[in-house]
């Protein structure tokens, strides 16, 4: 009879790897960082010793940059040891020769000043550094994942993936033009599972009146060509000639795309719908800035994001409040997960843009929003939220301040 | 049940159920949710009384969800400025646009021009204008327009462009000038080269986001242009109330007449601790000592003395309540990333070894405005400088003639060598920076402040608090309010 006390072989391998992982992890992570900072030690070394030259030195090494405290011993030693392969020995408490390296930071990122101070003479050199960033995230019982699919520097509103003539392609839409994008082998993020992609085509979007100025669009999957592209007044429709797009644009105020069977008419001239649906539910709606099929036991139902804040759910044609959203942002993306229920929504969080933004998945049970997932810290502002289009995951744009740019994420859910 | 067909623009029909017409007017849908009206008095009485306990309770929760913004609504600011005044003037943003815009990075990015291009190694710049943009008055936007509105900048007493000619070819303004601009793109986004010009009465007109329609009780009105060219702002109008003293600013703020008051630096510790909203910008004005190069003050060693005989920690401790940053650069550290290396301590000895012992003739000093902080800077200066030994008399504010002048200088650029070649306008400095990193701008800039005739001694940031309905307000660059993408509870 097997003793209930022990753990049967495999977990123990489990565990025992799982720490081996770990220990690996707590020695590998500083050794890691010193990695980093390899390059910039050596270079900024080179170029002290060359305003230097040979010789005993005192090093002084102070931090006046957004660096960890625990990193600078790290640089040091880096630059302690570069500086000797160039003849000059740091160290001499007693030496004529100071060097004095201030690791600073300016618009661009890091920059590593080097003052060497013999007598009265002060010589200074510079090297700009690049600072890297890192972001982690957890959640109770879903929690939801990110890639960075692309980074632009003009703000982009939808970003999907189409297939052109067996080609997979990543259409961007912007406010003024459609971007294609084919793959590249190299990964844009190390250890990501998405491509880098390399810009294939571009289009400029005509468009005879002014956008508004908190601009929205949508790229949505056509049946008898690639996508179309609905932005405020206008509708472009992507058509495929062989392996290449060729989308058309004209003026429009046909209504988008509002779930499977619904259209929703959207005031060109702002930024929301006008709460009139075609064919529409039976009642009169309120203005919404979301709409989205999600499903629900007794079939599917909408789910609308109002003008005013509130969230409602359309059920059996019967309007209902959903409580438990009021810290929704106005745009959220119903996906197909497999967890729980199967359909979450993806919505923008609570805050102000300035201290970053955040995502959470959330089920509807009834007429309550319930949190699956921990919020995943978002470093920007959220701008908009789109289901991709197979349903499973969700397109996020992020606009990202100093410098400005917008980067495109796809969000899934995965079950804890 | 009610069934409605819709026409679209592209004719084709939609078939709605009780629904609203697709183009009402703009801010006139009023939709009330169907099954809501079904809902009995003393319910809704009760939802109601629960709602206004729930907003009392929220009152002391953080902020509420990042929503899109709303349109409508007035948005009441007041300062202590004209709202008209160069470069900084808060209606001036409203009404004019530039040809290129400095985004949080410091780059340019794209505004009445749509594109740019240097030639001939940056001696000759071509700008091709935006289509189909019009003034307020309804004048089509030209490239002989754009050229007309900078020559009659430029023509201004005391303006400084850094190109020698632009005149307009084709769909374009080439800029050509004596020596290369790198940065031109970044300059052009200064509001000093903002495109107007003069309708038929005489009045400005521009193509920004708003335009003035009068100035009635203390109070200058502006309303949004339906027709911007980069979209129309979300609020309906701007009252901008000048001339307000700060104190009246912040009473008429907490009482709800106010959405957008000044809070000037040395008082932002102050507005924080009485839990205003405040945004403060990254340090955007510099302080400094400026000294003509004449008469007393003709030796450099003079100059030097005087430069060492300030005490920046001071000023910045007591009387600028230890906003911004000590600085002896003209660029802020967190631009420039250098400037610890211009030493800003105070060195009473050496000031006092090099004035030497001679009694010198009398100095005048003069701030440039009068304003109580800089009227208490000018006079610790003044009081630093007696320390070293100089005899120095405080001129009124704005005396040009005094020979010491404590200037506050605003910085609009964003990028270390547009906020450079910046400075060195406002500051009627010459200096030229050879090669483009941080190194070079630094010689450059050891180069003009080794002549000592300008003496950075803070960089100040900008403050402005917000009423509680104001949304998504944002500061630009230079700390000035973004008012054409903040929006206001309550509009539509």
């Amino acid at each position: 009879m097997k003793s209930a006390g022990y753990n049967p072989p495999q977990r123990m391998m489990d565990k025992c790897s799982s720490w081996v992982v770990m220990a690996a992890w707590v020695c590998l992570v500083p050794t890691a960082h010193a990695a980093n900072w390899e390059r910039p030690a050596a270079d900024l070394a080179k170029q002290i010793a060359a305003i230097a030259g040979p010789g005993p030195a005192r090093l002084v090494v102070r931090n006046n940059s957004s660096l960890v405290s625990g990193e600078v011993p790290a640089i040091r030693r880096l630059l302690e040891r570069d500086l000797r392969g160039f003849g000059v020995i740091a160290g001499g408490g007693d030496s004529a020769t100071l060097i004095r390296i201030t690791l600073s930071e300016n618009l661009h990122g890091g920059l590593w000043v080097a003052e060497v101070v013999e007598g009265t003479e002060t010589r200074v050199t510079m090297l700009p550094v690049g600072l890297g960033t890192t972001a982690a995230t957890g959640g109770p019982s879903l929690t939801l994942r990110r890639n960075l699919m692309i980074t632009e520097t003009e703000p982009v509103l939808d970003a999907q993936m189409f297939s052109v003539g067996g080609v997979e392609r990543l259409v961007v839409l912007e406010p003024e033009r459609i971007v294609t994008y084919v793959r590249n082998a190299a990964p844009l993020v190390a250890g990501s599972e998405y491509a880098s992609w390399i810009e294939d085509q571009h289009f400029g979007i005509g468009h005879g009146r002014p956008f508004p100025r908190d601009m929205r669009g949508e790229l949505v999957a056509a049946g008898d060509h690639s996508f179309d592209a609905y932005i405020p007044g206008v509708l472009c429709s992507g058509t495929n000639t062989g392996a290449q797009i060729a989308p058309a644009c004209a003026d429009s105020d046909d209504p988008w795309p509002s779930g499977a069977t619904q259209r929703g008419f959207y005031n060109a001239l702002r930024d929301y719908f006008t709460g009139v649906l075609a064919p529409g539910f039976g009642m009169e709606l309120a203005p919404f800035y979301s709409a989205s099929d999600i499903p629900r036991p007794t079939g599917t139902g909408m789910l609308m994001g109002g003008v005013d804040g509130k969230v409602t759910l359309i059920e059996n044609r019967v309007l209902k409040p959903v409580s438990g959203a009021n810290d929704w942002g106005s745009d959220f993306a119903v996906i197909r997960s497999g967890c729980g229920s199967g359909a979450q929504v993806v919505v923008s969080g609570s805050g102000a843009a300035a201290v970053g933004d955040s995502l959470r998945a959330y089920e509807i049970a009834g007429r309550e929003a319930i949190a699956l997932s921990a919020p995943l810290a978002v470093e920007g502002a959220v701008t908009a939220i789109h289901a991709a289009n197979d349903g499973t995951s969700a397109t996020v744009i992020v606009r990202r301040d100093g410098p400005l740019r917008y980067e495109v994420w796809n969000v899934s859910a995965f079950c804890n | 049940m009610c069934r409605r067909f819709v026409i679209s623009g592209s004719g084709k029909l939609w078939l709605t159920e009780r629904g609203l017409p697709p183009r009402l007017k703009p801010g006139s849908f009023r939709g009330s949710y169907g099954a809501a009206e079904a809902v009995p008095l003393q319910i809704r009485n009760l939802i109601r009384h629960f709602l206004a306990c729930l907003l009392l309770a929220s009152a002391a929760l953080p902020g509420c969800a990042r929503t899109r913004p709303h349109y409508g609504g007035t948005l009441r600011i007041e300062t202590e400025g004209d709202p008209w005044q160069t470069p900084d003037g808060i209606a001036r943003r409203l009404v004019l646009d530039t040809l290129t815009t400095v985004d949080d990075g410091g780059g340019a990015r794209s505004a009445l021009a749509v594109r740019w291009e240097s030639q001939n190694a940056d001696h000759r710049w071509e700008f091709w204008i935006r289509t189909g943009v019009h003034f307020q008055d309804g004048t089509l936007l030209t490239p002989d327009a754009v050229a007309a509105a900078l020559d009659e900048t430029c023509s201004h007493a005391g303006a400084a462009c850094p190109w020698r000619a632009a005149h307009a070819v084709g769909p374009s303004v080439i800029f050509t000038s004596d020596s290369p601009a790198p940065d031109l793109p970044e300059l052009l986004g200064q509001t000093a080269f903002a495109i107007a010009r003069q309708d038929a009465t005489g009045a400005v007109v521009g193509t920004g986001p708003f335009r003035v329609t009068g100035f009635v009780n203390g109070a200058l009105t502006l309303v949004a242009n339906d027709d911007c060219w980069a979209g129309r702002p979300f609020v309906d109008a701007v009252e901008v109330r000048s001339r307000r003293m700060v104190r009246d600013q912040w009473l008429d703020l907490s009482v709800g007449k106010a959405d957008i008051v000044e809070v000037p630096p040395e008082l932002v510790r102050q507005a924080q601790q009485q839990h205003l909203n405040v945004l403060v910008s990254r340090p955007v004005d510099l302080l400094a000592l400026t000294i003509a190069p004449d008469s007393a003050m003709a030796s450099r060693e003079m100059r030097q003395a005087a430069a060492l005989a300030v005490d920046r920690t001071a000023l910045y401790n007591v009387i600028f309540q230890k906003q911004g940053e000590v600085t002896a650069s003209l660029l802020p550290e967190g631009l420039s990333g250098y400037s610890f290396l211009f030493p800003s301590a105070q060195d009473l000895d050496r000031a006092r070894a090099l004035r030497g012992g001679t009694g010198g003739s009398g100095l005048t000093l003069s701030a440039s405005d009068t304003s109580a902080p800089m009227q208490l800077a000018a006079e610790r200066l003044a009081l630093n400088l007696h320390e070293a030994g100089f005899n120095v008399q405080m001129a009124p504010a704005n005396a040009h003639q005094a020979p010491l002048q404590l200037r506050r200088v605003h910085l609009e650029a964003g990028s270390p060598r547009a906020a450079f070649d910046e400075m060195l306008l406002r500051l009627g400095q010459n200096g030229t920076v050879t090669g483009t990193d941080a190194a070079a701008l630094w010689n450059a800039e050891r180069g003009i402040l080794d002549n000592e005739t300008v003496v950075p001694l803070l960089w100040l940031p900008r403050a402005w608090a917000a009423g509680e309905r104001v949304r998504d307000l944002r500061l630009a660059v230079d700390g000035e309010p973004l008012l054409a993408d903040a929006s206001v509870e309550g509009g539509k």
